[in-house]
C-alpha cells in the first residue's frame, strides 16, 4: 500500500507538503440569533483527509455545511467571515452556488439514493453541469462507480432502482454520485453512522483511496475512525475550534486539556 | 369482554390459564376481523345498491332507447325523446377544463407552501386555501352566475373570441357569443372548487419528502425547480395522483355550482363558450318537473351513467398514470 508514505510525511512535514485548499477565517455562523460557530479559523490541506470531531451539538456538521453553503436553502441561517476555496471567498453573494457545488461535493449521514435507477442517480448530477453524449455519460458513470468501488456489484443492474441496493452499497452510490461531478473537495457528514462494521470498513478504505484525487473533510463522532482515516484532525467544542493539527499529534499529544478529556473519553 | 368460560371451570395451573387466554385472544381477534370486514362490506353494499337501483329505475329509458340513449343529443320532455350525449359531453368537458386549470395551480400552491414560502406566510396561506374548500357549492354557483359570468362576458370572452376564435383547430373551441355562462365558465368555477382539495393533499405529501433527499440534490447543484421536478415529484407520485383523483371525482359529480353557471342547454356545441348541461345539473334541474315515467326514468338512467362515466374516467386516468410511473421507474 502507498498510504504509509503520505501519512508519515503528513505527520512530520504537514504544512510544508500541502497547499491549503479550503481556508476558514473568523467564521461565525448563526441559526437566527443563536451563534452556532464562533470565530473558526482553519486551513484544510489539499489531497488530505481532515477529520472534524467533537461531542454532539459542537457545530461540526454545521461547519461542514458551510463549506458547500448547503445551509443557504434554509431561511434565517447566515455565515459571517470568510471561507476561501482556492483563494476565493465562497461566502460572497456573487459566488455561484452551482459552481461551488460542482467543486465541493457532499455525502450525508444516511444513504439517500434518489428514487431512480443506479445509472440515473449518477447521471442526474452530471447533467446539471455538463452536456455530454450518451456514450460519454456511460463512461463517466462507470468511472464514478469504479472509483467508489461499486462497479463490480452494480454493473449488471445499472437500470434497476437504486433503492434495491444494501445500505453500504447505497452509501457508496452516494459517494459515486458526488465524485461523478469531478469535484475538488468532498465533504462527508458522518458517512458511516448508519452502516454495519463491514460496510463501514469498505467506506473507510475508499476514503483512503479517494484522497489521491480529492481533498476530503469528514465529520465523525467515532474517534477510532478519525484516527484511522484522517491525516489532520480538528476538535470542536461548543461552536469553537479548540485544536487543529496532525491526527497523530492530536491523538497522542493534545495541547489542550479539553481535547485530551474528549479523546480519553472523560466527556462527550 | 366478560369471560364466561372461567365460571365453568376455574383454571388453577398457569398452563391452563395460558391455554384459556390463548383461545380467548384468538376468538376476540376473529371477532375484530369480522367487525372490520363488515365495515368495509357496508361501503361495497351501498355502492352496489346505488348502482343496482339506478339501473333498475332507468330500465324504461334503457329499454326504450337502447344504445341510442348514449349517442343521441335529443332531450325533449314534450316529444318524449331522451338521449344522454349532451350531459355526458358537458360533464367530461367541464371536468377536463377544471383539471387542466386546477392541477398546475394546485401544484404551484403546494410547492410554494412547502419549498419557497417564508415560514410566516405558510400558515395563513394554507388556511386561506383550506377555507376555499369550506365554501358551500351553492355560494360558488351564485357567485359564478351573478359576478363571475358577467365579468367574463364583458371583459374576457370578447377578447378570447377575438384572439383565439380565428386560430385553426382550436379556434372552434373559442367561437360564439360571449354569454358568460357556458362550459368554460363552469370549468373555471369547478377548478376553483377543487384546487383546495388537490393542493392540500399535494402539500401534505410534499412535506413527507425526507430533508436529506432534497439536500442531496441541492448538494449536486440542483436548483429548486430541479429538486421539485426530479426528486420531490417522483418520490410522491402515487400520493399526488391520489390527490388529483380526489379533485377529479369531485369535479365530475359537482352539481349546484355547475347547474348555476353551465346554462342548462340541451344542445351539442364544440364551443366552450356555449351553454351546455352536465349529468348532475340536468338531474338537479328537472327532477321536480319530470312527470312522465319516461322522463323520470331517463333522469335515473343519467344517474347510472354518472357512475359509469366516473368509473371509466378514473380507470383511464389510473392506467395512464400507472404507465407513466412504470416508465419513470425503469428509466
Amino acid at each position: 500500500m502507498t498510504e504509509t508514505a503520505p501519512t508519515l510525511s503528513a505527520q512530520t512535514l504537514s504544512t510544508v507538503v500541502s497547499q491549503p485548499k479550503l481556508i476558514a477565517r473568523n467564521l461565525d455562523f448563526f441559526y437566527q440569533e443563536f451563534l452556532a460557530l464562533q470565530d473558526i479559523s482553519m486551513e484544510i490541506p489539499e489531497h488530505k483527509v481532515t477529520a472534524i470531531i467533537g461531542p454532539s451539538g459542537c457545530g461540526k456538521s454545521t461547519l461542514l455545511r458551510v463549506f458547500n453553503r448547503i445551509y443557504a436553502i434554509y431561511p434565517k441561517l447566515r455565515a459571517c467571515g470568510e471561507v476561501l476555496l482556492d483563494g476565493q471567498n465562497i461566502l460572497e453573494p456573487g459566488y455561484s452556488l452551482n459552481r461551488l457545488r460542482s467543486k465541493v461535493g457532499m455525502v450525508f449521514q444516511k444513504p439517500v439514493p434518489f428514487p431512480m435507477s443506479i445509472y440515473e442517480n449518477i447521471a442526474y448530477g452530471i447533467r446539471h453541469h455538463e452536456r455530454i453524449s450518451r456514450s460519454e455519460m456511460d463512461m463517466r458513470v462507470e468511472l464514478a462507480l469504479r472509483q467508489s468501488a461499486l462497479w463490480n456489484e452494480a454493473k449488471d443492474k445499472l437500470k434497476q432502482n437504486a433503492l434495491g441496493l444494501s445500505g453500504g452499497q447505497q452509501q457508496r452510490l452516494c459517494i459515486a454520485r458526488a465524485i461523478a461531478l469531478k469535484p475538488e473537495v468532498i465533504l462527508l457528514d458522518e458517512p458511516t453512522s448508519a452502516l454495519d462494521p463491514i460496510a463501514t470498513g469498505r467506506i473507510e478504505q475508499l476514503v483512503e483511496e479517494l484522497k489521491r484525487d480529492f481533498t476530503i473533510v469528514i465529520v465523525t463522532h467515532n474517534m477510532q475512525q478519525a484516527a484511522r482515516v484522517s491525516d489532520f484532525t480538528a476538535f470542536m467544542y461548543l461552536g469553537e475550534l479548540i485544536e487543529f493539527g496532525g491526527t497523530q499529534t492530536i491523538f497522542t499529544k493534545p495541547t489542550k486539556t479539553q481535547t485530551e478529556d474528549y479523546i480519553t473519553g472523560r466527556f462527550g | 369482554m366478560p369471560d364466561s368460560s372461567t365460571s365453568a371451570a376455574i383454571p388453577n395451573t398457569p398452563a391452563q390459564r395460558m391455554i384459556l387466554r390463548t383461545t380467548r385472544d384468538a376468538r376476540n381477534d376473529r371477532l375484530f376481523r369480522w367487525v372490520l370486514l363488515s365495515c368495509a362490506m357496508l361501503v361495497l353494499l351501498a355502492l352496489l345498491g346505488a348502482v343496482a337501483s339506478t339501473l333498475w329505475g332507468g330500465r324504461l329509458a334503457f329499454h326504450t332507447f337502447g344504445w341510442k340513449f348514449l349517442v343521441s343529443d335529443q332531450w325533449n320532455a314534450v316529444t318524449g325523446q331522451f338521449g344522454a350525449l349532451v350531459p355526458i359531453w358537458g360533464t367530461l368537458m367541464t371536468s377536463l377544463i377544471a383539471m387542466l386549470l386546477a392541477v398546475p395551480i394546485s401544484f404551484g400552491i403546494a410547492l410554494f407552501l412547502t419549498e419557497v414560502a417564508p415560514s410566516w406566510m405558510r400558515a395563513p396561506v394554507s388556511a386561506a386555501v383550506e377555507l376555499l374548500a369550506g365554501i358551500p357549492s351553492i355560494i360558488y354557483g351564485m357567485w359564478g352566475l351573478f359576478v363571475f359570468a358577467p365579468f367574463l362576458a364583458d371583459h374576457v370572452y370578447p377578447w378570447v373570441n377575438d384572439k383565439l376564435g380565428h386560430l385553426p383547430l382550436i379556434g372552434a373551441l373559442f367561437r360564439g357569443p360571449p354569454l358568460g355562462i357556458g362550459m368554460l365558465t363552469a370549468g373555471i368555477v369547478l377548478a376553483i372548487m377543487v384546487i383546495p382539495f388537490i393542493s392540500s393533499v399535494m402539500r401534505d405529501v410534499f412535506l413527507t419528502v425526507p430533508t436529506r433527499l432534497k439536500e442531496s440534490a441541492y448538494a449536486l447543484g440542483s436548483t429548486t425547480w430541479e429538486v421539485v421536478w426530479n426528486i420531490v415529484l417522483p418520490y410522491t407520485r402515487s400520493a399526488v395522483v391520489g390527490g388529483i383523483f380526489l379533485g377529479l371525482g369531485r369535479a365530475l359529480g359537482e352539481t349546484m355550482a355547475v347547474t348555476f353557471v353551465l346554462g342548462n342547454a340541451h344542445q351539442l356545441s364544440a364551443s366552450l363558450l356555449m351553454p351546455s348541461s352536465s349529468i348532475a345539473s340536468v338531474i338537479a334541474n328537472e327532477f321536480t318537473e319530470a312527470v312522465s315515467p319516461m322522463h323520470q326514468s331517463s333522469l335515473i338512467a343519467l344517474g347510472f351513467l354518472l357512475f359509469v362515466v366516473t368509473f371509466i374516467v378514473l380507470a383511464i386516468a389510473k392506467l395512464l398514470l400507472l404507465g407513466l410511473a412504470r416508465r419513470g421507474g425503469t428509466e
